[in-house]
């Protein structure tokens, strides 16, 4: 059972946590509704998912007319499969953890020394978040990877 | 009942408000406006920009379901 303690939020955190609860939910919301679009076809038969080819570069082209691509023209980018893409994925997860831990400890140590807990906290609490994560993003991705070979 | 300060929701109503304009401009193919999605694979074209936006991520994680909740870490 939960503690008591856990489940009375104060006042500065009900007015943290109902906001961003809500925003959060709105935008997966609306990032899903993007996903299913671009995963229809379009009314023109067009492939519209990300991994279609473009043939334009990616970035805002206003007024830009794309042409139609060749159906069925999509060679696995070498540098997105296998032991490239882990080392891709382990150099931004590496990167973004050492980037997250030396702000925490800048802000740590001058700006505000907000508890005793805080840097133990930062270091482990977002080393548990990685462990749980990253399994289950290379399970995840190794299976789309077997999906679009079969 | 407690009072909620007013200010706190306005600024989040407005901030999210803002983003979710922009990017119903974007898809609106309003020229001059990209979409969120054009910005973040911008961003991503560089280590140092998928670092930052990895380590906002975790840093999100952390903050929202991590810091201050000890079913996971009790000593």
């Amino acid at each position: 059972m939960a503690p008591a303690r856990v489940l009375a939020l104060s006042l500065a955190d009900r007015q943290a946590l109902i906001p961003m609860a809500a925003g959060y939910l709105i935008l997966m919301s609306a990032l899903g509704f993007g996903l299913i679009r671009l995963y229809r076809p379009g009314p023109s038969g067009r492939d519209e998912r990300p991994d279609a080819p473009r043939a334009t570069p990616p970035g805002p082209v206003p007024g830009a007319t794309p042409p139609d691509p060749v159906p069925g023209a999509t060679p696995p980018d070498p540098a997105r499969t296998g032991w490239a893409a882990l080392r891709h994925v382990a150099g931004t997860v590496v990167g973004g953890y050492l980037l997250l831990m030396a702000v925490v400890v800048a802000y740590y140590f001058g700006v505000a020394r907000v508890g005793p807990g805080f840097l133990e906290s930062a270091v482990s609490g977002t080393a548990l978040l990685l462990g749980l994560s990253a399994p289950v993003f290379l399970g995840l991705s190794w299976l789309a990877d077997r999906r679009r070979c079969s | 009942m407690a009072r909620h300060p007013l200010i706190g929701y306005l600024v989040w109503l407005v901030l999210f408000g803002a983003v979710f304009a922009w990017e119903g401009l974007a898809l609106a193919r309003v020229s001059g406006v990209p979409t969120l999605s054009d910005a973040f694979r911008m961003i991503m074209r560089y280590p140092v920009g998928r670092w930052a936006l990895f380590a906002l991520w975790l840093w999100a994680g952390w903050h929202f379901f991590i810091r201050g909740w000890h079913f996971l870490l009790r000593a």
